[in-house]
């Protein structure tokens, strides 16, 4: 089965004082339909970039696509017209951003935006547009749908707005639904509304999820393929179960040892020691070495490759597989 | 005891002279002291006690104010809290949690209520000695962006608490250089600004500073929750280390409860303004009572895919705490409330340290997603192996 979404060799550049500098360096990827691809990283590490350059919405002048493609579909977004882009946009490719608040328009009501969203696309008139919009929000379970579409965002609840945001980018069946932190910014009990949420949406939409989170728990909840970035490049990718179960690159693993477990009694979390480094900072080898226990000469030397370790299980480290005595 | 304090009628009752007997206040608080004290093995020294403290924020009036209305941000929070030791108190935003340490420390005033730091009570100080009393209970911040100076450097930020307490006479520059190495920071950055550092380094110097004045306790609100993963873990390790080797004691305000499990030694969850449970970290993780505990648990994502559970979630958000609901304020979104929650407030009571604000707490049974489950503790050798490598070479183990 070809896939929904093809992302090769993306480098995506950005203008700073005197230079450009790489936020995103040579990713590959895809996502087919129905599935969900889970991409995890910490701040920095080019995740939201890579959803900007998906949906075109780099800023202007400041963000470029350097290199490689994204095929949607059997279309090349990158060479897509801006018109034919907005066509797309909002349409088959929807996107869920992290603040609910300032997504939304805090001078027009909830309906008035959720109108203009599905007229934009389709072609109803506004009685039918308002009709299919109440139906929108019934289905993310907003109660009293009829009401609400006559208030103003401000009177909603965090959650509710991300229900919103849900009803909206879902409004004209898209293809494929970005989702860029979703739940960061929500409480506990309506991360896990919300989640539930998307997995019943996803079974009854058949949509492809390009779930973007620095939270391995929602990764593990949500997602079935994973992509873990650090400084702009890929450095693991497999299958939920197998990254859980047996990740290969040292960064996975520090960053699973980093998460304090609810159901082991741990003395000390294994944290990562330093940070990452700045996206100016030059660096021919492993971009992780630095903060690497197992990193050598080699590492500092050459940036490794992603290579196939096991059957669609990439790591790109020269370590992989890490040695580890099984008897004990 | 038929009531408990905090609940809104008593709360607005004057809480002045005759409260300042210790013994005046009897209530769900003082059970909870009690409990408290004889849950701990060896009880260690107290250090801190709330006792029923109160804070309504008046909604204003005038033009577009609301006459009366105020905004139960606190409505009777007692617990008690050893040196050396860490008191977690949780919840979801709203609930409260941040204006309970904040007016543990005074720097807002509170409706009624008392905070006792060492036998004496902050509540009756005045402004000058609040200010001297200060020394001791220091406070860290969420945003590490915006706690800092952006104006002074990083040797400016640590040497002013020094000079307000005069403190280090004489040597505060070599004082300034120690506190950064306490906090895993070289002393050449003495010299910087704060925009020139990570959010994880900026929250060290937070730390460093409030380290400063050699406190006995530290309010921490939600000092992790800012950063990433991997650098929340080294800020944690940190906090731990500190607080073993300078017997520092914790207020660990968090809404992450794997970071409050790792962390800390007693729980207090916090709904609408009021606690629901406290317990200690044991008895609370093992053996949660309360039904909003059990929903903030089983809502928790786990990094385990694959891992069948069945989630308790709750319906509908916090209601507003302008108006909480009558009887138990989780009743609105309780899968267990019945008639007799809308009529009666429930108070906070318990044995062995271990207590709950619910009527129905023994009726309700451990949702089988909390259950402990042997399966799930099946150590990943090869992981653990893998990850002891970054736990740090001359680390201190417990």
């Amino acid at each position: 089965m070809s896939a929904l979404l093809e992302v090769r060799d993306l480098t995506t550049c950005f203008k700073v004082d005197g230079g450009e500098f790489t936020a995103v360096d040579g990713i590959s990827f895809s996502v087919e339909s129905g599935r969900t691809l889970g991409i995890v990283g910490e701040s920095g590490c080019g995740k939201s970039v890579t959803s900007l350059s998906i949906m075109g919405l780099l800023p202007k002048g400041q963000g470029r696509i350097a290199g490689g493609s994204i095929t949607f579909d059997g279309v090349d977004l990158v060479q897509l017209s801006t018109p034919a882009m907005r066509a797309l946009r909002g349409n088959r490719i929807a996107m869920i951003f992290q603040e609910p608040m300032t997504s939304l328009n805090p001078a027009f009501t909830i309906g008035n935006q959720l109108i203009e969203a599905i007229r934009c696309h389709r072609d109803l008139d506004h009685a039918a547009a308002r009709a299919h919009a109440i139906e929108m929000l019934r289905r993310v379970r907003i109660p009293s749908p009829e009401q609400r579409m006559d208030a103003y965002p401000h009177k909603l609840s965090g959650g509710m707005r991300q229900r919103v945001m849900i009803a909206m980018a879902l409004s004209c069946e898209p293809q494929l639904l970005i989702a860029d932190e979703p739940t960061t910014a929500l409480d506990v009990t309506i991360q896990a509304q919300v989640l539930e949420l998307m997995r019943t949406l996803r079974a009854d939409t058949g949509a492809a999820i390009m779930l973007i989170t620095h939270d391995l728990g929602v990764i593990a909840e949500l997602a079935d393929e994973v992509v873990v970035m650090y400084a702009g490049r890929v450095v693991e990718r497999a299958s939920v179960e197998r990254l859980f179960a047996e990740p290969q690159h040292p960064y996975t693993i520090g960053l699973l040892g980093s998460i304090p477990k609810l159901h082991l009694k741990q003395a000390r979390l294994a944290a990562i020691e330093g940070q990452v480094p700045t996206p100016m900072t030059v660096m021919a080898g492993c971009r992780f070495a630095p903060r690497c226990p197992f990193s050598d000469a080699q590492c500092e030397a050459a940036a490794p490759p992603l290579t196939e370790l096991a059957t669609s299980h990439f790591a790109a480290c020269w370590k992989a597989p890490l040695p580890w005595e099984k008897a004990a | 005891m038929s009531t408990a304090p905090g609940r809104p009628k008593q709360a607005k009752a004057p809480s002045g002279g005759s409260a300042a007997n210790e013994v005046a206040s009897v209530g769900a608080g003082m059970s909870l002291r009690r409990d408290a004290v004889t849950a701990v093995p060896v009880p260690r020294p107290l250090l801190l006690r709330a006792d029923n403290l109160v804070k309504h924020f008046p909604l204003g009036r005038g033009l577009f104010g609301r006459g009366d209305a105020v905004v139960h941000a606190v409505d009777g929070v007692s617990f008690t809290l050893g040196a050396g030791e860490t008191m977690a108190l949780v919840g979801e935003s709203g609930c409260g949690k941040s204006t309970v340490g904040r007016l543990l420390l005074r720097l807002l005033d509170a409706t009624a209520g008392h905070v006792w730091f060492d036998g004496e009570d902050l509540m009756s100080l005045s402004p000058a000695a609040m200010r001297a009393r200060r020394r001791e209970l220091q406070m860290i911040f969420q945003d590490p962006y915006s706690s800092l100076n952006p104006r002074m450097t990083v040797e400016q930020t640590l040497t002013e608490p020094l000079t307000l307490h005069s403190l280090a006479v004489g040597r505060r520059h070599e004082r300034a250089a120690e506190l950064l190495d306490l906090v895993g920071l070289a002393p050449q950055y003495l010299q910087r600004y704060p925009h020139e550092f990570s959010g994880g380094q900026r929250q060290r110097i937070g730390i460093a500073r409030a380290l400063a004045v050699e406190p006995r306790l530290i309010v921490c609100d939600e000092p992790v929750s800012a950063l990433d993963v991997s650098i929340q873990a080294q800020v944690v390790n940190l906090l731990q280390d500190l607080q073993r080797r300078l017997g520092l004691a914790y207020v660990f305000i968090a809404h992450d409860l794997a970071v409050v499990k790792h962390i800390a030694s007693h729980v207090a969850v916090m709904y609408l303004g009021q606690i629901v449970e406290y317990a200690d970290k044991d008895s609370l993780f093992s053996q949660p009572r309360h039904p909003y505990t059990h929903a903030l648990l089983s809502a928790i994502p786990l990094p385990e895919p694959g891992r069948e559970r069945s989630q308790v979630l709750v319906q509908g958000d916090v209601p507003n705490p302008i108006s909480p609901p009558s009887g138990c304020r989780f009743r609105t979104r309780c899968p267990h409330a019945q008639q007799h929650c809308t009529e009666e407030v429930p108070e906070l009571s318990g044995e062995a340290g271990h207590s709950v604000a619910c009527h129905f707490w023994r009726d309700i049974a451990l949702p089988a997603a909390l259950q402990p489950d042997v399966s799930t503790r099946v150590l990943n050798r090869r992981l653990e192996q893998l990850q002891a490598a970054f736990l740090p070479k001359d680390g201190v183990h417990a």
